[in-house]
């Protein structure tokens, strides 16, 4: 028997959905395989979150607390997580794919000499190692990808797996953990714009996304009232983040996030590959684009083929009855 | 300032792209500079012409890669360094960061600068393997560089803010390409880069044999992405579509 342990990802006071669907995938393999399914909360409140770990089935919750962990520093996480892979000494150690994971995840492996395969779709257990499907060429294609060895790390796209509830009677460990502030090389000198009660893209129901076809006042202005209207975040292209015009983490694609909302609009998008890359794992595409070209229109569900200025309008107050 | 760049050339994405077999067939001659890699280029240059010094490229790759560390030096580096490998096999991030690490043991350096990730595989690994293995402070996903006296100050896109962080030199930092625009070489950028010193390095004269190199991952092949059809397409009134799109997403796909 093995362990495939997850870690559990806390931003904002929150778990991320993201690491609970992982953990609910390597619950799944651990029962069909015989192996044991743990998870460890690393936090400097790591023990708020344990009962909602309980409830995705791990057998065992790692705990390490420490005030360190409050904002993201990638030195003491490493060490914090090297500690941890001795302790728990899993098989795989799976991650959900968010920045901070993308901060460690190449340095743990080196650090630990282990396999890493990152930002995958899906993965299975094989002899000796795991399967992967890894989207790549701007997630045009799906490479089959395998990792060999005894311990080995993967990091998972957002909304990859479903979460299944699974209440479990779980063990509660903790590891002891000290830093000593003075070796930190890298100092964290300031946050801008941490999120208060913004909405986590990855995690959204509903997207309302702006590209260059919206970008003046007037656009914008009708992307936050359809955003109100249904409760959305708002999500950006390139265009609009590069200009300045919506904040970097706004920006969905390839550079930006990958989401997978229920409902995701398009406006003023062209449908670049780079986009597409972060979206198009959403369950509903609507694309409003005066270009009946463009490629946007090739993978949405309802296209409407007009100017934004005049359809937005219409579009808003419908939703505004429905909702009623 | 002694910049290191770590340069890697990619398939152009845009390029048209067959699956045979589970094989990819692409374009091989459509090979471009990774364009994380040229921001973090842009950025070294900027810095440099800022505060002085000396950008270097480096990357690991067949001798067809030599295109690509020329259109650095067209940009403005100043001189390069090319790894030779074979071009039999396609390695992974930890085996390409493992030959870097050997090639910077002896190096002195204020800061090495990578591509957040590869445009291609988007793996997003090289970088932070190669700080843990040269034992270097470094933030990766930097959409800002500074120098404050002797500190990078780098910004970072973190999961919902951005991270001001400080590093002492020697350190390391993987770009984003929210960075900045890279400049387009010019004319005269590419008449000089054709005199500018490239330096070759064989894979054995840093003590690597080539043979022996195993990935612990490897891509067994390739398959089309289970695709999206287009659905329906409305022209006409905007009133009209409105209205009818609005209808749609409440009783058919049930998503209001
Ligand atoms: C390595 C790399 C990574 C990248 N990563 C990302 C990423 O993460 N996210 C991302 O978005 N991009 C990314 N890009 C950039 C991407 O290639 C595109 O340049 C970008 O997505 C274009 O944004 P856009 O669709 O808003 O602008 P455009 O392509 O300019 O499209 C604007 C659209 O708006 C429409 N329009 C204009 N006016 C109106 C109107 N009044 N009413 C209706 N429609 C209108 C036009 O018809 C057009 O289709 C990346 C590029 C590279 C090379
Ligand atoms: N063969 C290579 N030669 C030079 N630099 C590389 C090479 N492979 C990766 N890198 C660097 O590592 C970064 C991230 O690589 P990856 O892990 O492949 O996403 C790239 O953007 C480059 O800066």
């Amino acid at each position: 028997m093995s362990t495939l342990l997850t870690h559990i990802a806390i931003s904002d006071g929150k778990i991320k959905r993201s690491s609970l669907e992982v953990l609910s995938h390597c619950k799944q393999l651990a029962e069909n395989n015989g192996h044991a399914a743990e998870a460890v909360i690393i936090d400097a409140d790591a023990s708020n979150y344990v009962d909602q770990v309980k409830s995705y089935g791990a057998e065992k919750i790692y705990t390490m607390e420490d005030p360190i962990f409050k904002n993201h520093m990638n030195t003491p996480l490493l060490k914090a997580f090297a500690k941890v892979m001795e302790e728990a000494n899993p098989h795989v150690f799976a991650f959900a794919s968010t920045e901070s994971t993308k901060d460690i995840l190449g340095a743990l492996a080196a650090n630990q000499d282990a396999a890493v395969l990152s930002d995958v779709s899906e993965f299975d257990l094989i002899d000796g190692g795991i399967s992967a499907k890894r989207p790549v060429m701007a997630a045009k294609i799906l490479s089959s990808t395998e990792a060999h060895d005894d311990q080995i790390l993967v990091s998972v796209r957002s909304g990859s797996y479903d979460l299944v509830e699974n209440e479990t009677d779980a063990e509660v460990v903790n590891i002891d953990f000290s830093f000593d502030e003075s070796e930190l090389q890298a100092t964290l000198r300031e946050i801008i714009g941490a999120s208060g009660d913004k909405i986590d893209l990855s995690e959204a129901e509903t997207i309302v996304a702006a590209g260059r076809g919206a970008k003046d006042e007037e656009g914008q202005n009708l992307i936050n009232e359809l955003a109100d209207v249904l409760g959305a975040g708002i999500g950006a292209s390139r265009a609009l983040t590069e200009a300045g015009i919506m904040d970097p983490s706004l920006q969905i694609g390839q550079t930006g996030k990958v989401v997978s909302p229920q409902l995701y609009i398009a406006i003023g998008i062209s449908g670049a590959i780079q986009h597409v890359a972060g979206m198009a794992n959403s369950k509903v595409i609507v694309a409003i684009n005066k270009d009946p070209d463009a490629p946007i229109f090739e993978i949405a569900d309802y296209g409407i083929v007009g100017d934004l200025y005049k359809v937005l309008p219409p579009f808003i107050e419908e939703l505004k009855k429905i909702r009623n | 300032m002694k910049f290191y760049v770590c340069i890697k050339q990619v398939p152009d994405v845009n390029a048209p792209i067959q699956i045979k077999e589970g094989q990819l067939i692409q374009d091989t001659n459509r090979m471009i500079l990774n364009a994380y890699d040229a921001s973090a280029v842009e950025e070294a240059l900027v810095l440099k012409e800022a505060h002085g010094g000396e950008v270097e490229v480096v990357s690991v790759g067949p001798d067809k890669v030599t295109e690509t560390i020329r259109k650095a030096l067209a940009m403005g580096a100043d001189k390069a360094v090319h790894i030779q490998t074979s071009g039999d096999a396609e390695y992974d991030s930890a085996t390409y960061a493992t030959i870097l690490a050997k090639f910077f043991e002896d190096k002195e350096y204020d800061v090495i600068s990578c591509g957040k990730q590869s445009q291609d595989t988007d793996a997003g690994l090289a970088g932070s393997m190669l700080a843990e293995k040269l034992n270097l402070p470094y933030a990766t996903n930097a959409v800002g560089l500074e120098m404050d006296s002797d500190k990078l100050v780098v910004k970072r896109q973190g999961d919902s803010g951005q991270e001001i962080i400080g590093l002492p030199s020697p350190c390391l930092v993987t770009c984003s390409n929210d960075m900045n625009d890279p400049r387009i070489p010019s004319l005269k950028g590419i008449m000089q880069s054709k005199r500018k010193p490239m330096e070759t390095i064989e894979l054995s004269s840093l003590g690597i044999d080539e043979s022996e190199l195993s990935p612990k991952t490897k891509v067994t092949g390739y398959q089309e992405k289970p695709g999206r059809e287009p659905g329906q397409k409305f022209e006409g009134e905007p009133e009209e579509m409105a209205q009818q799109v609005a209808k749609l997403l409440d009783e058919e796909a049930n998503v209001i």
